[in-house]
């Protein structure tokens, strides 16, 4: 199983990177919505983690660019988010999001949304 | 290393440029720029400083960050006013922030009130009130009650109720009916009804009937179009109406969904009416079996971060863990991040490999040259991939002067804003590239200088207009690259140093002798003279109860010199001198008195053999070199370290040397050896400081070798030498 982790922060990257490859996922990164896109137009994954608060591609931007691609309609999307309030995380959903990860996270309750949302 | 103290590195590093890129955005924004980005940006910065921060436990720090992100968001959607004062506001809580990381990384806490007063203001202005003086801090601010609700510690175990599990042993069973019914919105966020009904399947014993009267006739029937809806019943001991809607959480809006609570039954439901989900159901519970490592009731009262998440030898057909995926693959990063231990030992090895290879070139005389020339060919194209290999190196390592540079505007305004002077601040050649050990040591030395410029140079408003200067002042910053040094210049066009006033006060504390003569430049210099400016002469801004003598030890302890020049009423230009790296040394290297020293190659303009050198003789007794018309002080290495010179005068080499500006001395050595590079070690590291020496180095010949430290043996420091 192959995760896209895409996060501005190297320490959040680094978090998410040891919690699934403890968990077996294979983890795929990139630092902001544009590298993820890239990414995606290469490798095959079967769910992706994104920030919302990202510099060069934001995070609404970078699902709906996903959304948009024929062969990613059917692509979990899970924002990853510290927002207090719910705008962020409705504007993702909006946008196509599929679930979302409170930050910061507990690595069970991270494993136990992706399970969530992936075969 | 535990994998936690690894992220909190990790989390460390990238909060130290974080706040250098909230600097520089705030400098920005206080000069007027107001861009949108711009307030995303230091948004972003705050934002991840507080979710790393939050991922361990860094309340103090979280709470701040907290505050100050939320001003940052009102401030974002036009809710507060960015005036001037907030800017300041905020420009004093980047420091606050750093204090507080700096805490944590130290493992210190701050006094329980640090920041409050700003974070009062902050919360003040979230809350429409205008900008006032210190408010007290507010223990039951309703913003803080959000925030509680909304960071629980990563440490804090789950609620207990998302894996509410059916219990063993109970008797008395609910019945719950749920009818589900998709929107198209749902597919297209791509969540799937079936992996809600393998969720829902592990509360509790379920029956699902799919609701197909909806499905139209194949002839109008849409491809995309949604038909199906399910009535679930599921039955269990325990499962709360919460912990149903929990699983629908994602898909919240997204259907129709009606959850109704049956009449409890004391019997147990036929599962196996539809054997398909209850196979369903195992395997799900399989999956997350594996995912878990165990029963996930246990999995609860375990410590978040230090759980293993799933136990990597746990084998089974629906383990679908890819074999490779332990290393993970980083795509999409253009660059790694090494740690800087690494680096300095591959850049340690690369030079002893540069000495070992010029070590092996020397030793090549012309027999060999004649008998071996493939050897010789071989080894001459080692050199020049050594030479390469170590200009790689050394590239890893070096970083534009940019980020010491970016840290000056933000300096130069909060003195402007202190002394009421108008200052501006001018920076050229920021991406002149040095070793980052040199960064390291170049910040406190350049700041020092800025502040000295900005209190002591720029004259006030009404001086300038007075001396028919325009009433902003300049400082101008400069680096750039010459050889294998760099230099920079700190320059302001001030009203230049008051000699008259430095001489009386270099008199009066005694660094000068009531009759010694000195040279406008040595006056001058005599900034950095040790003992010169004291905590009562230093104005609160220039001073943190050190002088620019600090400066000074500072810059040649890195083997760098600095340099100062005035002209009154002009201005000030100070040049600061460092080698682009600390690893390497170019050298020549002399014998005196049969022992072998080296002289940076850097400071040697010329050699002269003494027998043609033309010595003159001070009324004092002190010897000179008359060098194209300059009388330049010589000074006998073999008398200046107290040992009897191995050869006759005449054979004895001079060796002309530039240091500090254009001031040059000559130091008088028995024997030139020749030019090579140098590994430089520390002498303070492994013996002790020795006035007059740089350092040491070990030869290719197995021989300790001392650096000689020109700058120290010049005339103008003759005479504390001597004293």
């Amino acid at each position: 199983m192959r995760v896209l982790t895409v996060d501005d922060s190297r320490t959040i990257l680094a978090m998410l990177h040891h919690t699934l490859t403890n968990a077996g996922f294979e983890v795929l990164q990139a630092e902001n919505g544009q590298v993820g896109l890239d990414v995606l137009g290469r490798e095959d994954v079967d769910v992706v983690i994104t920030d919302i608060n990202m510099p060069v591609m934001d995070g609404i931007e970078f699902i709906r660019r996903v959304r948009a691609t024929g062969r990613h309609q059917s692509l979990p999307i899970l924002i990853l988010t510290t927002e207090t309030s719910q705008d962020k995380r409705d504007q993702g959903r909006a946008a196509g999001g599929t679930g979302w990860i409170v930050k910061p996270f507990d690595p069970e309750k991270l494993i136990s949304v992706i399970n969530k949302v992936v075969h | 290393m535990s994998d936690l103290d690894e992220f909190k590195a990790t989390y460390f590093d990238e909060c130290s440029e974080l706040l250098l890129e909230l600097e520089e955005q705030f400098a920005a924004i206080q000069d007027g720029d107001r861009d949108g980005d711009r307030l995303n940006a230091v948004f972003r910065a705050i934002h991840s400083i507080k979710g790393g921060g939050g991922a361990f436990g860094f309340d103090a720090l979280v709470r701040f960050a907290h505050s100050f992100e939320t001003l940052l968001d009102y401030v974002r959607d036009g809710k507060v006013e960015l005036s001037e004062d907030v800017v300041v506001l905020c420009i004093r809580a980047i420091d606050i922030v750093a204090d507080f990381v700096e805490a944590a990384r130290q493992e210190q806490p701050l006094a329980p009130d640090y920041g409050a007063e700003e974070k009062a203001q902050f919360d003040a202005l979230c809350r429409g009130e205008a900008l006032a003086g210190a408010g007290a801090p507010d223990a039951d601010d309703g913003l803080m009650d959000e925030f509680d609700l909304d960071f629980t510690p990563v440490m804090v175990n789950l609620e207990a109720d998302q894996y509410e599990h059916p219990t063993t042993g109970a008797s008395e069973q609910t019945v719950w009916t749920i009818r589900f019914a998709p929107f198209a919105t749902l597919y297209e966020r791509a969540n799937d009804p079936l992996l809600l009904l393998r969720e829902l399947a592990l509360l509790g014993t379920m029956t699902v009937t799919a609701e197909l009267a909806p499905i139209p006739a194949l002839a109008e029937f849409e491809p995309f179009g949604v038909y199906c809806a399910w009535i679930i019943e599921l039955a269990s001991e325990t499962v709360t109406e919460d912990a149903i809607r929990e699983v629908f959480e994602f898909v919240d809006g997204d259907c129709a969904i009606t959850i109704e609570r049956s009449a409890a039954v004391a019997s147990t439901l036929e599962p196996d009416e539809f054997p398909s989900f209850a196979l369903l159901a195992e395997e799900a519970q399989a999956e997350r079996t594996f995912i878990a490592s165990g029963e996930p009731d246990e999995i609860i009262a375990e410590p978040a971060l230090v759980a293993p998440v799933a136990s990597k030898d746990v084998t089974g057909p629906s383990a679908v863990a890819p074999a490779e995926s332990g290393g993970g693959r980083a795509v999409g990063m253009q660059s790694i991040r090494v740690d800087l231990d690494k680096v300095d030992r591959v850049v340690n090895m690369v030079g002893e490999l540069v000495i070992t290879q010029s070590m092996l070139t020397q030793q090549m005389d012309d027999a060999i040259r004649d008998r071996y020339q493939e050897l010789v060919r071989g080894i001459e194209v080692l050199a020049q991939t050594t030479r390469g290999l170590q200009d790689a190196v050394m590239a890893i390592r070096a970083q534009p002067v940019k980020s010491v540079f970016s840290r000056m505007p933000r300096l130069v305004r909060e003195l402007a804003t202190r002394t009421g002077k108008k200052i501006r601040l001018e920076t050229v050649g920021e991406n002149t590239e040095i070793d980052k050990t040199v960064i390291e040591q170049l910040s406190d030395p350049l700041t020092h200088m800025v502040r000295n410029s900005a209190d002591h140079g720029i004259e006030d408003v009404a001086a300038r207009i007075a001396s028919g200067k325009p009433e902003t002042g300049t400082i101008r910053l400069s680096a750039e690259q010459a050889g294998g040094n760099i230099i920079i210049v700190v320059e302001d066009d001030g009203q230049g140093i008051n000699r008259e006033r430095v001489l009386q006060l270099a008199r009066d504390r005694g660094v000068v002798g009531p009759d010694q003569q000195l040279t406008d430049e040595q006056i001058d210099n005599l900034i950095f003279a040790p003992g010169f400016s004291t905590v009562s002469e230093v104005s609160d801004i220039s001073g943190r109860g050190v002088g620019m003598d600090v400066v000074l030890s500072n810059i040649k302890k890195i083997g760098g010199s600095v340099h100062v020049r005035s002209r009154a009423g002009r201005g000030t230009r100070m040049t600061l001198r460092l080698p682009l790296t600390l690893a390497v040394l170019d050298v020549m290297l002399v014998k005196v008195a049969g022992a072998p020293y080296v002289i940076p190659l850097s400071s040697i303009v010329e050699t002269i053999q003494n027998s043609r050198a033309d010595f003159g003789h001070m009324p004092s007794g002190g010897k000179v070199l008359q060098v194209r018309g300059d009388y330049v002080q010589v000074v006998d290495l073999a008398q200046r370290f107290a040992m009897v010179p191995a050869e006759t005068e005449d054979n004895r080499f001079v060796v002309l040397c530039e240091a500090e500006g254009d001031s040059k001395i000559a130091l008088v050595v028995d024997d030139i050896i020749g030019q090579q590079q140098v590994v430089i070690k520390s002498l303070e590291e492994n013996f002790e400081r020795i006035e007059g020496i740089a350092g040491g180095t070990i030869l290719g010949d197995g021989n300790v070798a001392l650096i000689v430290d020109v700058q120290s043996l010049q005339p103008g420091n003759a005479h504390r030498n001597a004293a």
